[in-house]
């Protein structure tokens, strides 16, 4: 462990935090090799959250598409419904060891704060999430939903008002407060040594698919693709099949609403390599290095930044970058409902989205695998407004005349 | 040549007084007033101008500052133009010129172009919050100051173990920076009650002059840190003493601050 991955990666943080990472390492390094942590890890994980979570075949889409055989790593059965509680459970654990009384975290779409405030409930921390204020008007219910699991849950309401300054609001906070507080980063981002941590709490993900595709398939999957906000349930998936090179590992971007500036996050297209929030990878950011406006659909997927392993998986060939439109994955959202009977999250029907496109262009004999990060129950309003559903907005219009 | 800090900081000692770093954000509250505002730092009796390139994501900034470096942007500021701002004040107010950047701002100009620049805008010294000593064998970010010979000033917090205390005195030129608490920036009525013993801490594992910043705000902190440190620093309390003031009447508002910190 050394925090860098390639060019990518390290520790770019003021002094004043650079003891308190230090000693995160420690316990991290301490607690990986010690077999009680991980059998409480384990254990949890399966008594708590749910895992392992099911391998799905999507067997209407399949035949409808014409192409790939399409499975889906269905995370959104996680509790509290996506990926997020993996890694959550695994830092919960360690900020335990480290004997801290408070979580800290940012959240962008909600599901990381609302599987930080799930932990904290369950493990006795005080817990504080930080969220912008944009990202609140559009994914009110889980802050509803963080606040009844005893969360107190502040609006951000400096900067672009989304993810980037939440992370950043949150990095003050535990600037402020090293003492008592543990910072529970959502992604596989920040300053050393999260991005390790994160992938290597997320990695049961890929440990759990690629098990489960070689018992219904009896070979590993062509393909494998998440999609990428900071790269956690990318990085979860991606990290059972790296080294099986025949396997192509597909990321999926927010192509948002156009390849014009603030209209997307394609870090990888639109951004270039910077330091912000700790660690070096790719920002989407002008020519002085100020971060940029973008735009998603999805919340979790709106952010300026992207995980460092990522950007150097890409650098050297093992992973490659594509991405879908708001309005490619709303598609995908309808299309998994009406054929699979299952609700996406908005940012894993990015990851469909893509499959939707090249499955047709693949061998029928091929096995495409998608990461369903999570489940949709989250965007409803979104949803309902973006398909201009006129029976839930006029239940809204009553519900605000009953209060 | 001798550094114009060095210089200062023996002329502090012979005088035997506390020293006063006046922090400005370039561009804020607009690119036409930094330097008029400067200016009256200096009439006020500041020894030394820290001069901020503002950052969109400025992790160790408090609400004060991140919102000068807000508006500093929204009115358009560059690096390019920040150092344009630097270089006026470097040949016209006749006091050493520090320039406080995240790294962002350096990697993305060029490290090594950016030192030139700065340096030849007449800057004495850079402070970089997030450039931390582990990341030099990738960055090479010291080894450009000493190419452009220019400061690199190191920043230390209470947290700071003796061990990285060291490490970070050992790279140091100018003075160091240390926050007098651990936390961000912003304006504060208190100092830290462990404040003297830390900066004790300093003085056992260094002879390099110590600027003390974070929190300061009046006077009587500034006095209290006499025997303790060289330089203080006040940021936070004047861009207040500023958005107080409102349009028009700033640089007077902001003279007789500093004044005020100096004489009462
Ligand atoms: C369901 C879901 N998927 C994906 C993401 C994106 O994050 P990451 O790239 O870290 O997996 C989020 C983030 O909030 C999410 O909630």
């Amino acid at each position: 462990m050394n925090g860098h991955f390639g060019e990518f990666g390290g520790r770019y943080v003021p002094e004043m935090l650079i003891p308190a990472l230090e000693e995160l390492e420690r316990t991290y390094s301490s607690a990986r090799s010690d077999p009680d942590f991980r059998k409480e890890f384990t254990h949890q994980l399966k008594s708590f959250a749910g895992r392992p979570t099911p391998l799905t075949f999507a067997a209407n889409l399949t035949k409808r598409l014409g192409g790939a055989r399409i499975y889906l790593k269905n995370e959104g059965l996680n509790h509290t419904g996506a990926h997020k509680i993996t890694h959550c459970i695994g830092h919960a654990l360690i900020a335990k060891r480290m004997g801290k009384r408070r979580l800290i975290a940012e959240t962008g779409a909600g599901q990381h704060g609302l599987a930080t405030a799930a932990v904290a409930a369950r493990f006795g921390f005080s817990c504080r999430v930080y969220m912008g204020a944009v990202d609140i008007e559009r994914q009110r219910p889980n802050v509803f939903w963080m606040e009844r699991l005893g969360a107190e849950v502040i609006p951000v309401r400096f900067g672009s008002a989304t993810l980037k300054d939440a992370v950043n609001a949150a990095i003050k906070d535990w600037i402020e407060n090293v003492g008592d507080s543990y910072y529970l980063l959502g992604s596989a981002v920040g300053p050393h040594p999260y991005p390790t941590m994160t992938r290597d709490f997320q990695s049961v993900v890929g440990r759990e698919a690629r098990r489960q595709i070689l018992e219904a398939e009896g070979k590993l999957p062509e393909r494998v693709a998440a999609c990428v906000g900071g790269g956690s349930n990318a990085m979860g998936i991606f990290s059972g099949f790296i080294r099986d090179s025949g396997v192509k590992l597909v990321g999926v971007e927010a192509g948002g609403t156009g390849t014009a500036d603030g209209r997307n996050a394609l870090r990888f297209r639109s951004g270039t390599v910077g330091v912000a929030e700790g660690y070096k990878s790719y920002f989407i950011q002008n020519r002085d290095g100020q971060l940029s406006r973008t735009h998603s659909i999805a919340a979790g997927l709106d952010y300026a930044g992207v995980g460092p392993e990522l950007a150097y998986l890409r650098s050297r060939g093992r992973v490659e970058f594509a991405s879908a439109t708001d309005s490619e994955a709303l598609s995908a959202f309808t299309a998994l409902s009406r054929h699979e009977g299952i609700f996406p999250a908005l940012e894993s029907a990015h990851a469909l989205a893509y499959a939707m496109k090249v499955a047709p262009r693949m061998r029928k004999s091929d096995a495409l695998l998608v990461n369903l990060s999570g489940r949709g129950d989250k965007d409803l309003f979104i949803v309902a407004r973006a398909l201009k559903d006129a029976g839930f907005s006029s239940f809204l219009r009553a519900e605000g005349r009953r209060r | 040549m001798a550094s114009a800090i060095d210089e200062r900081c023996r002329a502090l000692r012979r005088e035997g007084r506390m020293g006063l770093m006046t922090h400005i954000v370039a561009g804020y509250p607009s690119p036409r007033k930094t330097v008029p505002i400067a200016r009256a730092m200096v009439r006020g009796g500041a020894d030394f101008l820290e001069v901020q390139i503002p950052f969109s994501d400025p992790l160790a900034d408090g609400p004060t500052i991140m919102g000068a470096c807000e508006r500093a942007l929204a009115n358009g500021m560059t690096t390019k133009k920040a150092l344009a701002i630097a270089s006026e004040l470097s040949s016209g107010t006749g006091v050493p010129i520090v320039l406080m950047a995240y790294y962002n701002t350096v990697f993305r100009h060029g490290t090594a172009r950016f030192c030139a620049d700065a340096k030849a805008a007449g800057v004495g010294g850079l402070i970089v919050p997030d450039m931390p000593l582990e990341e030099e064998a990738s960055e090479h970010f010291m080894r450009s100051c000493k190419a452009s010979d220019i400061y690199n000033i190191r920043v230390v917090s209470p947290a700071s173990t003796d061990l990285r205390l060291r490490k970070n005195a050992r790279g140091a030129q100018g003075f160091m920076y240390c926050t007098a608490r651990q936390g961000i920036t912003g304006a504060r009525r208190e100092l830290d009650p462990n404040l003297s013993s830390y900066l004790r801490r300093i003085k056992r594992v260094s002879s390099i002059p110590i600027a003390v910043g974070f929190g300061i705000s009046s006077r009587a902190q500034v006095q209290a840190l006499s025997g303790h440190a060289e330089i203080a620093v006040v940021g936070s309390a004047i861009i207040q003493v500023i958005e107080r003031q409102g349009r028009g009447g700033e640089e007077r508002a902001v003279e007789r601050f500093v004044m005020g910190l100096r004489r009462g």
